[in-house]
């Protein structure tokens, strides 16, 4: 245990850190662009400079603890040279702020304001080079921008492993480029890449000149594509930004997602999988309770729903594991009892998906499998003669497998044929409108968080199992 | 590239094991002096040997100004122009080679007799100015002795 002083603080180091990272942990600040902490060590932009008492200057993460070495993080000499530093990292920078998504987000955006604040010294012209270069389907380059920090690269190398990247040429016209035999296309994990870009370089095309990002807030909230349960921060609209003029549904649309870190089940990375979400969540709604594809108050159609119930003497219910923690203990709670209860797999993996992998992708594309086979148990849909009535909770169910004579009610939140099937269709919330816990496959349990209002007819399924377990109107 | 491989192997055993990617110098090197440069199918065949991702090899072949991707004349003029040559007239050697030649750096003679470049410091600063023809160095270069030399190469 080397006893190392940082700014003068004594501070017990272990043998295998660096400077970086024991300065990160006690709360002094040494700004970066290559480094990161999920990714080998290059020492190439040199702006983690620090001073080390007798040796001068070095880069901080490419820099092993030793038994009482004094740094200082802030000395005038490291201030000097940080700004020399960003002066030739902006050299051949456009400096095109103004039309660059990153913007607000951007390190070397924040390092200048707060490091340098110089103009250009330079009196020659800046290197050209390509513009909205097609590095995949999802993902453009620019090389304009680009700081070579080559953080993008060694993602590819060493946690995606797609080997999809590399650098052409050197000095000033050095560039990333993709390569032909690994297209970054078929790298589920590619736009990673776009969040550790420090700069504007990797540009979502998803993402491309949607929106300021200080327009936008971020929630957290869990990825439902498989049981992983990836934490991510989904981005909307501030509702002090929200726009008046335009089309209302701008307001609550999801912008983008990005990973939130989370060191116990997804560290700083999702999968392309988890981006899309916005694909998944804003499909068409269905807002209104109907009775037989007839539309009705939500009263009406839960009294309806009471009394099938009611009637029901071998009533089945296939649950969601979709459904949240709660919402899954409450369906156990109140109606346990009333239905016999089965576990329905909402979510299909979809052709050309990948299956699994041993980074962050499960097999099971749906986020609360554990926590509903925790409760309902492990068995297939079965339906016994004299089955009259089933509860199907969510998407998903082929409704020609259900027993022909058995009445229907079905908890659904988008648009479906089969939602004029049922006896009663009663519209749910989905996940972006509500508070809630998954429970992943190895048992860890994250929150997620509403960004959005939901619409007056659809009902938060756990509101709509209480209602359905209180005893029917009139019928005390 | 495939009457290499058996010497590639050779080399092989003098890296140790997992540090493939560091074969591809030498490898390209040996194929560019069997077929004076490096084609296309001898990257996608280096990759296969060596078990790594083109773009690999293709950062080797671009960070090197002295790997060609294309062949060259029969003879290779390479002029320094750093300092030293500079400061001792290289332009004007230069220049006179361009005429008799009328060729520019980084151009070939239409008979794929001589390629002519521009390269920086060969390490011969004390006989400025200097190139070299293939592999070989010829120094304190004069307008006559340059008239001479290219007499000599056919």
């Amino acid at each position: 245990m080397p006893e190392i002083f940082i700014n003068g603080q004594a501070i017990e180091a272990r043998d295998d850190q660096t400077v970086m990272e024991v300065a990160r942990e006690h709360g002094h600040f040494i700004p970066y662009f290559c480094w990161h902490p999920q990714l080998s060590v290059v020492g190439n932009c040199r702006m983690c400079l620090v001073e080390v008492e007798g040796r001068g200057l070095d880069i901080a993460c490419n820099m092993p603890v030793a038994k009482g070495m004094q740094v200082f993080t802030n000395s005038e000499e490291v201030q000097a040279h940080r700004k020399a530093i960003l002066q030739f990292i902006t050299l051949n920078h456009p400096v095109d702020c103004g039309i660059c998504d990153k913007a607000g987000e951007c390190v070397l955006q924040d390092y200048h304001y707060e490091y340098s604040g110089q103009r250009s010294l330079s009196h020659d012209e800046k290197v050209r080079s390509t513009k909205f270069y097609n590095l995949s389907n999802r993902i453009l380059l620019d090389n304009e921008r680009c700081i070579l920090c080559l953080r993008c690269t060694r993602f590819t190398h060493e946690v995606s492993k797609s080997m999809a990247l590399g650098v052409e040429r050197r000095g000033d016209v050095s560039n990333i480029r993709p390569v032909e035999d690994r297209p970054l296309s078929e790298d589920p994990y590619s736009d990673n890449i776009i969040d550790i870009c420090p700069v504007g370089a990797l540009l979502s095309r998803q993402f491309l000149h949607k929106s300021r990002v200080w327009f936008l807030q971020p929630t957290p909230s869990v990825c439902p594509g498989c049981a992983r349960g990836c934490t991510v921060q989904i981005w909307h609209r501030k509702p002090e930004w929200k726009l008046k003029a335009l089309d209302q549904r701008q307001n609550e649309n999801i912008a983008r997602v990005t990973p939130l870190d989370n060191p116990a089940v997804n560290g700083p990375w999702i999968c392309n999988k988890g981006r899309d979400l916005a694909q998944m969540f804003e499909r068409v709604r269905a807002d209104e309770p109907m009775l037989k594809g007839r539309p009705v108050t939500v009263p009406a159609a839960l009294d309806e729903a009471r009394r099938l119930i009611g009637a029901a003497r071998h009533p089945v219910a296939l649950v969601s594991n979709w459904g949240s923690n709660e919402e899954l203990e409450t369906f156990k709670d109140k109606l346990g009892e009333v239905f016999h209860c089965f576990v329905k797999q909402d979510w299909q993996r979809q052709p050309g998906e990948r299956i699994e992998d041993d980074l962050l992708i499960r097999g099971d594309k749906n986020p609360n499998t554990t926590r509903a086979r925790e409760l309902f148990g492990h068995a297939e849909p079965d339906f016994k003669d004299g089955t009259d009535l089933v509860l199907v909770w969510g998407e998903g169910f082929d409704f020609a497998r259900l027993p022909p004579r058995a009445g229907i009610i079905f908890l659904n939140s988008y648009l479906q044929p089969e939602n004029g099937h049922a006896d009663v269709f009663l519209p749910v919330s989905i996940q972006t409108e509500r508070h809630g816990h998954y429970t992943n496959f190895e048992g860890t349990i994250s929150a997620f968080e509403p960004c959005f209002e939901k619409k007056p007819g659809v009902l938060h399924a756990e509101d709509l199992i209480k209602a359905l377990a209180a005893p029917a109107r009139g019928h005390p | 590239m495939k009457h290499l491989v058996p010497e590639f192997e050779k080399l092989r055993e003098r890296f140790p094991a997992g540090f493939e990617s560091s074969l591809a110098l030498p490898c390209l090197r040996r194929i560019q002096e069997d077929r004076g440069y490096v084609a296309d199918s001898d990257i996608e065949e280096l990759a296969v040997f060596l078990g790594v991702p083109q773009i690999q090899i293709e950062e080797v072949l671009s960070f090197y100004t002295q790997f060609r991707r294309k062949p060259i004349g029969r003879w290779h003029l390479q002029f320094c122009h750093n300092v030293s040559c500079s400061m001792n007239g290289a332009e004007n050697v230069l220049a006179h080679v361009e005429r008799r030649l009328g060729i520019k750096p980084g151009q070939t003679t239409p008979d794929g007799r001589y390629t002519l470049s521009t390269v920086e410091c060969l390490g011969s600063c004390g006989t400025a100015p200097m190139m070299m023809v293939n592999d070989g160095y010829h120094e304190n270069l004069t307008l006559a002795k340059l008239d001479e030399l290219l007499q000599g190469l056919k």
